[in-house]
């Protein structure tokens, strides 16, 4: 082949890609939803005479703009295949261990939390401190504690990540909250019990740590489950985020007769709700099919219950998948999340009395614990 | 609208090739001009009306300037012309910086005008420039406003340079022909042009932005920081230069070289004559030399240079740092001809050392808004505030971006032109890489696709030009 042909060759090959791709780009049908990424795609931007003529600091509402930064890549055909691609070319290519912060190890995906934020254990502290001060202390209640690591811990620094010291964090937020009685979770914890492609553990890997904490509140454990399999492939929050490109995952849930008789209140929404949201767990994020995603109150009633006590439960959103676990050991349990409740009402709307108390939170959460309220 | 951008490349730019190649040649430049307003307008719809007003303002002051050379006051056109084009950009870009310095001085407080700066002002009017200059140094006046309006708002330069002489292009504005052999070698240029901007200068500046942001500096933080910003500028620049030397191609033009391999002088002089050098050759034959060059007494040639630097530093935006970066370069080119340059020329890895030192230096300035935080990172090049000189972060940092690192610093050097022009004259060679070489043109837009499809980051550097 000599130069003149090559060069033919050149741009027939590149007219017919370029060319092929705006044939998709205009006639492929658009995706309703990016599983792997859990969202949307950015739907075609209004076109105006006013959101033509933004510009300067109006522009990035611009048609223009939407339709350069938002609506073409995301409409892009076989945008999860060029993802990939990416993420291939990232790890293998430029050898680049970690994308954005987010690394994979033996396929599980985990984000570096590098340092140690003091001023965030401080605000978690004093949001707790608080909560015991103005709630608890007077009636006697010594709260429970307990920490769940995030991956980086089983992961991070084993494997060249950076990672900040979780050993000196726990004991710097437990020194924090000293009125609180500790439970040890995290080292009957391993990188198995929780998603690959996700922040959270898997709720049917945690039977044990439900027993570790029932039984380090005084109670006996020994509730048993049936597996249950979710018909719906999971893509958890690392998944559109990885350097590697990730599979999707099954979701198991754990049931057992004592469930059909527990009764779920959503405080937020004013609405009975069930142990396991079906039609959350079909939707964006099938780890909010636990406890209905996020809400800021919600109690759980067992007329079933083994015992006539009661449980308040101070968590973030790994709380909601292991609080149905305990479900057979409280008659009551009231979950809170001060993320969306500000502790300030606590007081109007919960009687605290003789329950037990848990604070039961990430490490994730507590290192970024700006939005407890 | 950037070329790195799904937008450009998978529907302006088949757009505009399928129509261009379609019409006939006497209406190539009404294409060519249709889709480059089109493009400055997805940018701003009101500035391609601005832009269009200077053109207007440049075509008649071209043909007023050839009709009354006779009469010899073609050069007051001229400097009416260049008064009024420069008042152009001088509004636009540098009137809230001169109010804003009023104010500092006086203590007043005249309020900013807030005026944005429309994309491009630099290039487009110092094309105009060229333009009646050239035409009054006996360029004919271009008679069909289109075609000047097409010279001038021609997209594949027209918001990142290279900035195109009229006179270089003169002829092919009017005739030209355009081959499959011109248009793969422009689609080779323009990918590898485009290659270097998503693939390397967006990734070096995401570290630059990693090291910036770190919590913990470190001495290697700053040195990361320096190199990195120093690639990112260089591979951005030069790989839109790349793009619109390619792009020019594809549509029968020839535009000058912009950048060749700068980081490889052996001195600022050398630099100069390989950076940006449509730039450089505009202030050469523009300003330095209707000041009088060399030609002169030398406190006037001090002066020559000096403005000539001023002037270089204060076009790539209205900011003291850029300012300070033009002078900095000022006053190495003075002292490498008074001094430097005789010593320079008697070690190859000392005088490498040198250049390569002040422009990673020249380009912090370059690049951080502010000079006091910008005289502070070059003290943390060594260590100033007692700092570490490394921790776990950076070297975790330097191990991610390593290969890339290296794969930057190597393509800022000719070894890899040098290698595959070698291997391209290998006879057995030659007739493999004639098969691979379309098939890795097409992979390597694959992977740019890709990168823009997942686009974390992707800087536009001229905003302020």
């Amino acid at each position: 082949m000599n130069t003149k042909v090559k060069n033919i060759v050149v741009c027939m090959v590149m007219a017919i890609f370029i060319l092929g791709f705006t044939a998709l780009c205009l006639f492929m049908p658009k995706p309703e939803f990016l599983d792997s990424e859990r969202r949307a795609p950015a739907e075609f931007p209004e076109l105006s005479v006013e959101s033509i003529m933004k510009d300067g600091a109006d522009y990035s509402d611009s048609f223009m703009k939407k339709f350069d930064d938002n609506y073409t890549p995301d409409n892009f055909p076989f945008r999860d295949a060029f993802r990939n691609i990416k993420a291939w070319v990232g790890a293998n290519i430029f050898l680049q261990k970690d994308k954005d912060g987010v690394f994979v190890v033996d396929g599980y995906a985990a984000e570096m939390q590098e340092e140690i934020d003091e001023n965030s254990i401080a605000h978690a502290a004093d949001r707790l401190t608080f909560i015991y001060e103005k709630y608890l202390k007077d009636k006697g209640i010594t709260p429970y504690i307990s920490i769940i690591p995030d991956k980086g811990y089983f992961l991070a620094e084993d494997n060249g990540y950076l990672s900040m010291d979780y050993d000196e964090f726990i004991d710097k937020m437990l020194a924090s909250v000293d009125f609180a009685t500790y439970i040890n979770i995290k080292d009957s914890l391993s990188i198995e019990d929780y998603y690959k492609s996700d922040t959270h553990w898997r709720q049917e890997q945690l039977t044990d740590i439900a027993k570790l904490l029932v039984d380090g509140m005084g109670g006996s454990y020994n509730s048993t489950y049936t597996q249950n399999v979710l018909d719906v492939p999971f893509y958890g929050v690392y998944a559109g985020r990885a350097p590697k490109p990730l599979r999707s995952e099954t979701v198991y849930y754990l049931t057992n007769d004592n469930m059909a008789n527990i009764a779920v209140y959503d405080h937020q929404n004013r609405k009975e709700i069930s142990l396991y949201d079906m039609e959350k767990a079909h939707g964006k994020d099938a780890y909010d099919m636990f406890l209905s995603g996020e809400l800021s109150m919600v109690t759980i009633e067992n007329s079933n219950a083994k015992t006539d006590k009661e449980l308040i439960i101070f968590r973030d959103s790994y709380g909601r998948s292991i609080i149905p676990l305990m479900v057979d050991d409280y008659a009551k349990i009231t979950v809170i999340d001060i993320r969306y409740l500000q502790s300030t009402f606590l007081g109007s709307l919960i009687d605290f009395e003789d329950q037990d108390v848990l604070f039961l939170y990430s490490t994730l959460v507590l290192n970024a614990s700006s939005e407890m309220k | 609208m950037l070329f790195s951008s799904i937008s450009f490349l998978y529907y302006f730019i088949p757009a505009v090739l399928i129509l261009y190649f379609l019409v006939p040649f006497k209406l190539k430049n009404t294409v060519l001009l249709a889709f480059s307003l089109f493009f400055y307008a997805w940018g701003g719809v009101k500035y391609a009306a601005l832009m269009v007003i200077a053109i207007v303002m440049g075509y008649i002051f071209g043909l007023l300037i050839e009709k009354f050379r006779v009469k010899g006051i073609s050069k007051l056109f001229l400097l009416l012309a260049v008064a009024m084009i420069i008042s152009f950009m001088l509004y636009f870009k540098y009137t809230d910086f001169f109010i804003e310095n009023f104010n500092k001085v006086t203590g007043l407080s005249i309020p900013l005008l807030r005026i944005v700066l429309p994309i491009g002002i630099s290039f487009y009017t110092f094309q105009i420039i060229s333009y009646v200059v050239d035409v009054y140094r006996g360029e004919k006046a271009q008679k069909n406003p289109i075609n000047l309006a097409a010279y001038v708002a021609m997209f594949p330069q027209l918001i990142a340079g290279p900035i195109v002489r009229y006179s270089d292009v003169a002829r092919e504005l009017e005739t030209r022909t355009h081959s499959f052999t011109e248009a793969g070698e422009g689609i080779r240029r323009f990918i590898i042009g485009l290659a270097k901007k998503v693939l390397i200068a967006n990734s070096m500046f995401d570290l630059s932005e990693i090291a910036y942001a770190a919590d913990e500096k470190t001495v290697l933080f700053y040195w990361i920081y320096g190199i990195s910003v120093a690639l990112y500028i260089y591979f951005d620049f030069s790989g839109y230069s790349d793009m619109a030397i390619g792009l020019g191609k594809i549509f029968g033009f020839h535009f000058l070289e912009n950048f060749n391999y700068p980081y490889i002088s052996k001195s600022a002089t050398e630099f100069w004559r390989r950076w940006h050098m449509s730039l450089g050759s505009w202030f050469r034959d523009y300003v330095y030399i209707p000041l009088g060059g060399n030609r002169v007494p030398k406190w006037r040639w001090f002066i020559n240079i000096f403005a000539v630097w001023l002037f270089t530093g204060f076009w790539h935006g209205a900011s003291w740092n850029f300012i300070l970066w033009g002078l900095f370069f000022g006053v190495l080119l003075v002292i490498e001809k008074f001094w430097l340059l005789k010593y320079l020329e008697k070690s190859r890895v000392l005088s490498r050392v040198y250049i390569l030192f002040a422009a990673m230096i020249s380009f912090i300035v370059f690049n951080i808004p502010t000079l006091g935080e910008a005289f502070s990172y070059i003290g943390g090049l060594f260590g100033a505030g007692g700092i570490a000189f490394s921790s776990a972060e950076t070297l975790y940092y330097l191990r991610n971006y390593a290969v890339l690192l290296i794969i930057a610093i190597v393509g800022a050097t000719p070894v890899v032109k040098k290698l595959a022009t070698k291997l391209s004259e290998s006879k057995r060679f030659g007739k493999i890489s004639n098969v691979l070489e379309p098939i890795m043109l097409v992979c390597l837009l694959v992977v740019i696709t890709a990168f823009l499809v997942d686009s974390s980051s992707n800087p536009f550097l001229y905003f302020r030009f």
